[in-house]
């Protein structure tokens, strides 16, 4: 039984780590930034943590912090232009950042390593750290959701005129889930770093961002269970059924777009607007059932 | 030396250029950011290839044949991928996400296809001569590059603004509504832009997969990245300036690797694409119709 456990705990071990990238992203979504900066940000937090690891020799929790605040303050650099553009030319110039970042750990060679990445880090946390890891992102989020943050960020997600109407400051909430954004991913890069035993600058590519971007779209983007719900399916499908971890991107590609042309607002989020028609005291009212129906 | 530089970049500029006017053109007319255009592009380059190996068609023939189902695979991508959204009317952000999905299918099938390796054009497909042109050398591929892009936009802006069609195309990208009203059949300019965009991207595909010998089903990925630098830095959905930005790319790559460092070059090209963002998101050229939902007041 103990060793039926531990067989899994690598798989557990990803899970986790691909629910904290997931919940970077969530944060943005949520509140209509249309940002894939999370590859990005994570790439800065891994780098930092391993470099802080490798190079001065630090405790893993120094570390992982540090990853933290080095993602946090980029992305609040990245927010103040950010700011200044919507919809895909947000997603244009967040894809942008992640090349650039990208092209800079393959250059500076000396100080990153260049294409081999940084290697020999030791394993500093194990399965228990990153549960508390995810259980805290996971309490801290919903928190904040329940209550004034979250229902800005909804307004702002389905109208931006009617929240800014209702004197609700767009670029304040939206820097606000972009700082999140930034510590979530910096967060989990470290805690890659610390985990993997080696980073490489091609891992934080267009292919995190794609499948970061699918865990999110698949689950749904208003309660904190859809990004999670979503990265434990997709990572845990080419597992599931074998013949499938060769066709992983058709997997993943296929299911993003299913989800988003039958399912919009994704499995979770889907679940909550069927429950919530059908129980409502205004079920039969269409504003209600149009009401999640709007720029989601 | 530099001269033959800015051939060279040229050159290359042409064929980003050629990608770029594809992905441009849809987002101008229909307001979608198309991601799975660099999968079309990937998709051309096998098609020639197996027109040329599997069924021993000559060049020119495969090159035809590798533009008409590289176009047919477009239109069907707006099928599978965009349709069922328009009919929906959902919001943009849902058409960048199918069609993420949709490109990764899309590679998936061509990983299998091709096992995962990188495939090559049959030696001599292009005879290897080199002229001498004012003291610049040229390559016969070279020549075909820049020759065939020359041919393939003059045809594109015929259409577009001197032809029944291409006033039809404009007038959707101007207001889709107001032009269905006129009588112009919304499906009909979908299909025509994606079908001229899908053979444009068959194009660029052909001409790059014989240009550096090597086809891959990753190869749609930088072209893509580069894609975004050139609209953006053109104007997103404006012709000319995508043509004009692509060229002016090649000739910026070319110089920062041949002058600068090669592993620079993608991390200048893509803070320029930054910074244009920040300082002027509407690009340095006209656009197909005035794009109001560029930034914030």
């Amino acid at each position: 039984m103990i060793d039926f456990v531990l067989s899994y705990l690598p798989l557990l071990n990803l899970i986790i780590l691909n629910c904290g990238l997931a919940l970077s992203q969530y944060v943005v979504l949520r509140a209509g930034v249309f940002s894939v900066a999370t590859a990005g940000l994570a790439s800065i937090g891994a780098y930092t943590a391993g470099l802080l690891i490798l190079r001065a020799g630090v405790p893993a929790l120094v570390a992982v912090f540090g990853g933290a605040l080095t993602g946090m303050i980029a992305a609040l650099i990245l927010s103040v232009p950010l700011a200044r553009l919507r919809g895909v030319f947000q997603a244009i110039a967040t894809v942008a950042m992640v090349q650039i970042i990208l092209s800079i750990a393959l250059y500076a060679d000396d100080i990153t390593g260049g294409a081999n990445g940084l290697n020999g880090i030791p394993r500093l946390v194990g399965t228990p750290a990153l549960l508390l890891f995810i259980a805290v992102c996971i309490y801290a989020l919903w928190g904040l959701g329940r209550g004034r943050v979250g229902a800005a960020f909804d307004t702002i997600r389905q109208d931006e005129t009617v929240a800014v109407s209702l004197g609700i400051s767009v670029q304040y909430y939206q820097t606000l889930a972009f700082g999140l954004s930034g510590v979530i991913a910096g967060m989990t890069g470290a805690l890659m770093a610390c985990h993997n035993h080696s980073i490489v600058p091609e891992e934080f590519g267009f292919d995190m961002l794609t499948a970061v971007l699918a865990y999110v779209v698949l689950g749904g983007r208003r309660s904190v269970a859809g990004p999670i719900v979503g990265a434990v399916l997709l990572s845990l499908l080419p597992e599931i059924a074998r013949p499938l971890a060769d066709n992983r991107m058709i997997v993943a590609g296929g299911l993003m777009m299913l989800a988003i042309i039958y399912l919009p607002h994704g499995i979770v989020d889907s679940i909550a607007i069927a429950r919530r028609r059908a129980s409502g005291p205004l079920a039969s009212h269409p504003s209600v059932a149009g009401a999640a129906d709007g720029r989601a | 030396m530099i001269a033959q530089q800015i051939l060279n970049g040229l050159v290359v500029g042409s064929v980003y250029a050629l990608f770029a006017l594809g992905f441009t053109l849809i987002f101008g007319v229909h307001h979608i950011l198309n991601m799975a255009h660099g999968a079309v592009f990937m998709w051309g380059a096998f098609f020639g290839l197996f027109a040329i190996t599997r069924f021993d068609l000559p060049f020119p023939l495969g090159f035809v044949l590798a533009i008409v189902l590289a176009g047919l695979l477009s239109v069907a991508l707006d099928w599978v991928a965009f349709r069922p959204l328009r009919r929906r009317g959902a919001p943009e952000f849902s058409a960048i996400v199918s069609s993420i999905g949709a490109g990764l299918v899309l590679m998936n099938i061509a990983q299998r296809v091709s096992d995962t390796r990188v495939l090559r054009y049959p030696f001599g497909t292009l005879p290897i001569e080199i002229y001498s042109f004012l003291g610049l050398r040229v390559t016969l591929i070279q020549a075909v590059m820049v020759l065939s892009t020359l041919l393939i936009v003059a045809a594109l802006f015929v259409y577009l603004f001197y032809t029944r069609f291409g006033r039809q195309i404009r007038a959707v990208a101007i207001n889709e509504r107001t032009a269905t009203l006129l009588g112009v059949n919304p499906n009909f300019v979908y299909f025509q832009t994606f079908f001229i965009s899908g053979a444009l991207a068959g194009a660029a595909g052909v001409l790059i997969g014989i240009a550096f010998n090597a086809v891959h089903f990753l190869m749609g990925d930088a072209y893509m990245l580069r894609a975004f630098v050139v609209i953006v830095l053109g104007g997103l959905g404006s012709v000319m300036g995508a043509l004009i930005a692509g060229l002016l790319l090649g000739l910026v790559q070319t110089l920062t690797i041949a002058y600068v460092s090669s592993g620079l070059s993608d991390a200048i090209i893509f803070s320029i694409l930054f910074v244009v963002l920040l300082v002027r998101p509407t690009g340095f050229f006209g656009t197909l119709r005035k794009e109001q939902r560029v930034a914030r007041e």
